[in-house]
């Protein structure tokens, strides 16, 4: 299972590599205003990539576009070379998008063990009408809860633990069919500073194993540390792109937080 | 002391058992269905009279109607007001196919089944174009649709004139006929039920939970939705259709007035919510029940409207006071007795790594304890050999 | 074969059904906006007030739209106290489906006891004017059926100056478009709420006044109209009234000019292949309404 490994942040101010994920003009207007507008953008492979940008500049319309919850208006959306536009939600996450939502989503009525096991998609008739669990799905999905630290949560329902705990769980049944890339809509909001730290310390390791990212945050501190490709919107369109230390001194970028 | 093998045995041993664990095979669930088909059978045995009979094969014909209904309601959490249409189209499939073509009495039955199973694949994938409310309005408005239909379409069907189903044993007296019936609708019952447990315990079933607690999360996970609704909607359609064909041939009697009522869907609703939607003989628990009120209410007040406002009084009850259903109550009750899992809501994360750290530990040592038996082990054999 | 004023006379009676049809539909819309709830009893309660106006008329001989005046406060009051003190014990997660099962089960309560009081027997107000009709341009329009339109225009037109120009309008509409954030600037949305459900059923009030000058009347007639308003909403798009009067006005016409061809039974299942088309081509509705995005 070799994958692209990514290269340093800080160490190139260009931006080489292959896209994971490319857009082309992707728009998306609600009424008179334009949440995406002629967005062409691209995130490249084997990175954590970042997408910011001050509060209504479309970030996460245009999440919601790429992974198809809403039907964009037009352009074309490229997921490793494949051209997907158009293709329905579950069909492009078979095809390798994991995504986590803005207020975390997990099955409440369903146990954590179970809500890990939705993702493990059977292709057979014969297959669905198996029996819910196997040795080899459980213990999969028993690694990938130890892996995020929810392992002794395992038989509890999923709406009985804590807000950290279910972001934890999202993210663990989001990795469970292992896709090649993995976008996470503020992976960091509404939790403490040592969950923070724990989510970012396994993204990190995920990254070196090969999982490309693409995190959409407000926690500037989190997009610095993490992410060696961002991408800044601002007003429905990508502004500037680049290594955090090029983000940082753009004054495009600046303009755009602060209005300067 | 034991041998690394051995060690090693033990634990697969133990893994495996938890894996399986929690998860109930599907051997005791049909033994269950199983036992209770049998006390259901010994219901002609307590029924003092034909009529008391009658009673119960039309509350088995609920218990079908509802269960098969529950397949689409209780997995994936759609409700149908609409399932009526494809009783009326199993009922009148059946009667039309033996009186026009001579086709045998269960052929037809199932011939109408499958042709109803064919008519709710277009319709459901229409249906479940839109979610929610948008749902049970276009469902409703499936059932209304047909009732015009088939009113219309007199020459056909006779339309409000009503039609005649020719019965399949027309030698059986009364009392007979009932009793043998009774038993085919609890034939019937028991396919539906081991149908309902079967989906359950799948993977299948398990998609459709998912679909039913979180839609667009599960798209997201890769779970072909859209798939996943419209075949439990067929299905259900299709045990839907058997049961309104075999009250064709029961009843003998159809008009698009009863066969197309918006009512005996809200009625089948009404049954699988009181019993509770999410357990296997919730349906039957609520077609006992709402079957029996129902029964009593006719013969206490007779045809007036009575009934209507009785069952509108029900149903607001059980909305109100029971959504969640009878059984779901006992669960709880029940639940109540067994000892307490400990709360974990109010742990830290610091709390949680302190305890990952500490098992952590635990199995390094574990394991070193275990090398150390292992290489004492060899080093004995070694000395042996 | 069918002659140009026949046609013409069609045409006409079938915008006066049409505007019958979107003051009825219009109260469907407003309830689902406000609280996204199928309120399945709004036909039955247009009936209700049908049978109060051909009571009161048999009882004191005085025009039954008269009944209005009673009618249409206690229909404001029941909507608001089915808002405020039943529907809000409903659990939101399951709102919409718990709310069209106990919205139906009051229909069935309503049908029923207006069987138990009134018995089954079809009912029919007496009108002096009842059966003069009105001659335009070659057609000939029944007074009662353009009495009914009126009062639908009228009433249409009452409820848009609400919504648009008053203070009470305005809150109601920032409620239905995002509730929080009619709380947020300080929007007493339960109260709201309730008023714009006693909005609904108020036009359910005068609905049921016109349908009472032109219609035989008897219990299960809602069934009759639970379809097609349905329909029309859906078609319309949920949440947008002038979606639904606009599909309103188009299905009433339509319906009525197939009348002619196919007879009523027939002609009355233009609205589900019109509810069949919507589905498939645009789920959320032709003329406009968000709100059925993603409920």
């Amino acid at each position: 299972m070799a994958r692209a490994t990514g290269t340093t942040a800080g160490t190139t101010t260009t931006d080489t590599g292959t896209a994971v994920l490319r857009t082309e003009g992707l728009t998306k207007s609600f009424g008179g205003v334009h949440a995406v507008n002629n967005a062409s953008v691209t995130f490249l492979e084997g990175k954590v990539n970042g997408l910011i940008g001050p509060n209504g500049s479309g970030k996460t319309t245009f999440f919601n576009c790429v992974t198809r919850m809403i039907k964009p208006d037009s352009g074309k959306v490229y997921l490793r070379g494949k051209d997907v536009t158009g293709w329905s939600p579950h069909r492009i996450a078979r095809a390798g998008l994991g995504r986590s939502f803005q207020l975390c989503r997990v099955f409440p009525r369903m146990t954590v063990l179970e809500n890990m096991l939705v993702s493990v998609q059977p292709e057979s008739i014969a297959q669905q009408m198996e029996l819910p669990r196997n040795r080899e799905m459980v213990g999969r999905a028993r690694e990938m809860l130890h892996r995020v630290g929810i392992d002794h949560l395992e038989n509890s329902e999923a709406r009985d633990i804590s807000y950290g705990q279910q972001k934890l769980l999202e993210l663990g049944s989001t990795l469970m069919s292992d896709p090649p890339l993995v976008m996470l809509d503020e992976p960091a909001g509404g939790v403490n500073p040592s969950l923070i730290e724990q989510i970012a310390v396994l993204i990190q390791e995920l990254n070196k194993e090969g999982t490309t990212f693409l995190i959409v945050e407000h926690n500037m501190e989190l997009i610095m540390k993490l992410c060696d490709h961002i991408v800044v919107f601002d007003r429905g369109a990508p502004i500037a792109t680049g290594t955090a230390d090029v983000i940082q001194s753009d004054p495009r970028v600046l303009e755009a937080y602060l209005g300067v | 002391m034991r041998s690394v093998s051995e060690t090693r045995a033990a634990r697969t041993a133990a893994q495996s058992g938890a894996a399986g664990g929690g998860s109930p095979g599907r051997l005791r669930p049909t033994v269950i269905i199983l036992l209770v088909a049998g006390v259901l059978a010994l219901w002609p045995l307590i029924a003092g009279n034909p009529y008391m009979l009658s009673a119960g094969v039309i509350v088995l014909n609920f218990a079908v109607f509802a269960t098969a209904w529950n397949i689409m309601g209780g997995f994936t959490g759609y409700i149908s007001l609409g399932h009526t249409a494809f009783f009326g189209l199993g009922a009148y499939g059946t009667a039309l196919l033996v009186i026009n073509w001579d086709v045998p009495s269960f052929v037809a039955l199932l011939i109408a089944a499958v042709v109803t199973l064919v008519i709710a694949i277009p319709v459901g994938f229409a249906a479940l174009r839109v979610r929610g409310a948008s749902f049970v309005i276009v469902t409703i408005a499936l059932v209304l649709v047909l009732q015009l239909v088939f009113q219309g379409w007199g020459n056909v069907t006779a339309g409000s004139a009503g039609l005649v189903v020719p019965r399949p044993f027309p030698d059986l007296l009364r009392p007979e006929h009932h009793l043998v019936f009774y038993f085919l609708f609890l034939a019937l019952l028991v396919v539906v039920l081991v149908v309902w447990m079967l989906i359950d315990h799948s993977r299948f079933g398990a998609a459709l939970k998912a679909v039913r607690e979180d839609e667009d999360k599960a798209e997201s996970l890769g779970v072909a939705t859209g798939k996943m609704k419209l075949t439990a909607f067929a299905v259900s359609a299709f045990f839907v259709s058997l049961s309104g064909g075999l009250y064709g041939l029961w009843f003998g009697d159809l008009d698009p007035i009863f066969q197309f009522d918006v009512v005996l869907s809200v009625q089948v609703v009404l049954m699988a919510l009181l019993g509770g939607i999410r357990y296997l003989f919730g349906p039957l628990v609520g077609a006992i029940i709402v079957g029996a009120a129902l029964e009593y209410f006719l013969l206490n007040f007779g045809e007036t409207q009575f009934h209507l406002v009785a069952t509108g009084l029900l149903l607001a009850a059980v909305v109100l006071f029971v959504p969640d259903g009878v059984l779901t109550g006992l669960a709880q009750l029940i639940g109540r007795f067994k000892p307490q899992a400990a709360s974990i809501r109010e742990q830290s994360a610091e709390e949680l790594r302190d305890e990952r750290e500490a098992s952590k530990a635990k199995k390094v040592e574990a394991e070193k304890v275990e090398t150390r038996q292992a290489e004492a082990q060899q080093s004995k054999e070694e000395d042996r050999g | 074969m069918v002659s140009g004023a026949l046609l013409f006379q069609g045409l006409i009676l079938g915008v006066l059904l049409g505007g019958l049809y979107a003051l009825l539909a219009a109260g469907l819309t407003l309830y689902f906006g406000i609280m996204r709830v199928v309120m399945l009893a709004h036909a039955t309660f247009i009936v209700l007030s049908a049978y109060i106006a051909w009571r009161f008329a048999t009882l004191t001989g005085l025009d039954p739209m008269l009944s209005l005046i009673a009618t249409v406060p206690l229909f404001f009051l029941i909507g608001f106290a089915m808002q405020r003190y039943l529907l809000v014990r409903l659990r939101p997660a399951t709102m919409t489906m718990m709310s069209v099962l106990i919205t139906f089960a009051i229909a069935l309560i309503i049908e029923g006891l207006l069987g138990l009081v009134f018995s089954g027997t079809q009912r029919r107000i007496n009108l002096p004017y009842g059966t003069s009709s009105v001659e335009f341009f070659g057609a000939q329009i029944p007074v009662v059926q353009i009495i009914s339109f009126a009062l639908a225009a009228v009433s249409l037109v009452i409820l848009y100056l609400v919504l648009k120009k008053t203070r009470f309008g305005r809150a109601l509409r920032a409620t239905i478009q995002h509730r929080e954030a009619a709380q947020l600037v300080g929007i007493d949305t339960g109260k709201i709420a309730g008023f714009g459900f006693g909005l609904g059923l108020a036009t359910a009030a005068v609905g049921g006044a016109a349908l009472s000058l032109q219609a035989t009347i008897y219990p299960s007639l809602h069934w009759h109209w639970i379809g097609p308003l349905m329909a029309i909403i859906v078609v319309g798009g949920l949440g947008s009234i002038p979606g639904a009067a606009l599909a309103a006005l188009i299905l009433g016409v339509v319906r009525l000019m197939l009348e002619i061809p196919l007879g009523p039974t027939w002609a009355q299942t233009i609205f589900y292949l019109a509810l069949f088309l919507t589905l498939m081509v645009r789920p959320y509705g032709f003329f406009g309404g968000r709100l059925a995005q993603r409920f």
